[in-house]
């Protein structure tokens, strides 16, 4: 998931360290943004698209981690 | 690869030229500062890459902006007007419930009585179809079709709202297509998901709910930008290779891509996905905002009009969005005898 990681800390503006799975998204100005452009590290990363509602219900990045998860399963 | 089922095959239309028009008020990203907020229309600027647009005037219309570039391309290419056997007008704002804008403008444009004239109610996709229907046409035996693309949004937009408030401009177009049997083939390639109509939508003002003059509803528009945003990342990157596979071209054959300018990151991400270099993936959404089914046409005259007004080149055309609904076109398009922004 490092790849992921690094992507967060992209988009959040922080550094990689402060992204682990416990992480609150609600810290990070998980906004449409943040929404949108997570969607698009996944399908870069992973080579998945997921769901946008489902997504903005993420409260921490284990919950992102997740979904991918689930995705890719 | 095989070309999947749903690409058309078009000979002998001849792209002659575009004109673009935007109208005159240019408004900054700072005008929207007071509302909504510094740190806001940062964060949406960067996302969408928007920094200027060009807004009407209450009282401007998009056919306004459609009768100059129509005016204007008619005199650069010379074209007596009654050679010109159709007029495709495609927008979203019309000037009236009815008539048919495109009949407006057939009498303001003074063109024959033999040429045929309506309106097409398509946006993000409607450039791709207007060129479609325009072909059609053609090779049904007209010689001659104006088609006329463009949309007046910002009176629709709720200045709350930081999604779309700061990403749309308005602007008009005129292309002109001709009958000519040299022509390169065209390969067309268009859809729709209709279970994505109300991501993007103006819910009011048709009439499953009238805004009558006391009705007290501004007709505005809504946008959810995640299940858009998805829907372009599912549909768009596949299309564009789609008809690239139909028309024979590898992304390395392909001059420009030209896409919807829907959104800076998307159109990058899209870039990726479907291996378009950035040099040939034009992007000019900052200068003009979204102008919904004019974003093509600006790219045209704006960001590859020196190369096509010189040379030809192989383009893929690509519009996405409000619908859902999508439609690209690839192949050999130049070189144009005209194509001009016109700044009004």
């Amino acid at each position: 998931m490092s790849a992921l990681y690094a992507g967060l800390a992209e988009i959040f503006e922080v550094d990689e360290s402060e992204i682990s799975p416990a992480a609150e998204l609600a810290a990070f100005n998980w906004d449409s943004l943040a929404i949108i452009s997570t969607l698009a590290l996944v399908d870069e990363v992973h080579g998945v698209l997921l769901d946008g509602q489902a997504l903005a219900k993420c409260e921490t990045v284990a919950d992102i981690e997740a979904l991918v998860a689930k995705e890719t399963a | 690869m095989q070309p999947a089922p749903g690409g058309y095959r078009v000979e002998g239309v001849r792209l002659a030229g575009v004109v673009s028009t935007v109208p005159a008020r240019r408004l900054e990203n700072q005008a929207f500062e007071d509302r909504l907020g510094e740190a806001a229309v940062a964060d949406v600027a960067k996302m969408t890459g928007v920094q200027t647009r060009y807004w009407v005037e209450p009282g401007q219309t998009t056919a306004d902006l459609c009768q100059a570039a129509a005016e204007r391309l008619i005199e650069r290419l010379a074209w007596d007007r009654a050679s010109i056997d159709g007029v495709i007008f495609v927008s979203q704002t019309p000037d009236h419930a009815l008539p048919a804008s495109a009949c407006l403008l057939h009498g303001k444009l003074g063109l024959s009585p033999h040429a045929q004239a309506f309106d097409v109610g398509m946006g993000c996709s409607g450039y791709v179809y207007g060129l479609w229907l325009a072909s059609c046409l053609l090779q049904a035996g007209l010689k001659r079709v104006l088609l006329l693309a463009g949309d007046t949004i910002s009176p629709l937009l709720d200045p709350d709202d930081r999604a779309t408030a700061v990403l749309f401009g308005d602007a008009g177009s005129a292309t002109a297509l001709e009958r000519d049997a040299a022509a390169a083939p065209l390969h067309f390639r268009l859809g729709t998901d209709g279970t994505g109509a109300t991501e993007l939508i103006v819910q009011d003002g048709g009439f499953r709910s009238p805004c009558g003059p006391a009705g007290g509803i501004a007709p505005t528009l809504k946008m959810d930008g995640n299940a858009v945003f998805a829907f372009t990342l599912r549909a768009v990157p596949a299309l564009i290779e789609a008809v690239r596979v139909d028309a024979g071209l590898t992304a390395e054959d392909v001059d420009f891509h030209l896409l919807h300018q829907a959104n800076q990151f998307m159109l990058r991400h899209i870039g990726k996905k479907a291996k378009a270099p950035p040099e040939r993936l034009p992007i000019n959404i900052g200068k003009f905002g979204n102008t919904s089914s004019a974003t093509l046409p600006l790219l045209l005259t704006d960001a590859v009009a020196e190369r096509l007004s010189g040379e030809a080149a192989t383009l893929v055309l690509a519009g996405f969005g409000v619908g859902y609904s999508w439609g690209a076109v690839a192949g050999r398009f130049g070189p144009l005898d005209c194509a001009e922004t016109l700044y009004l």
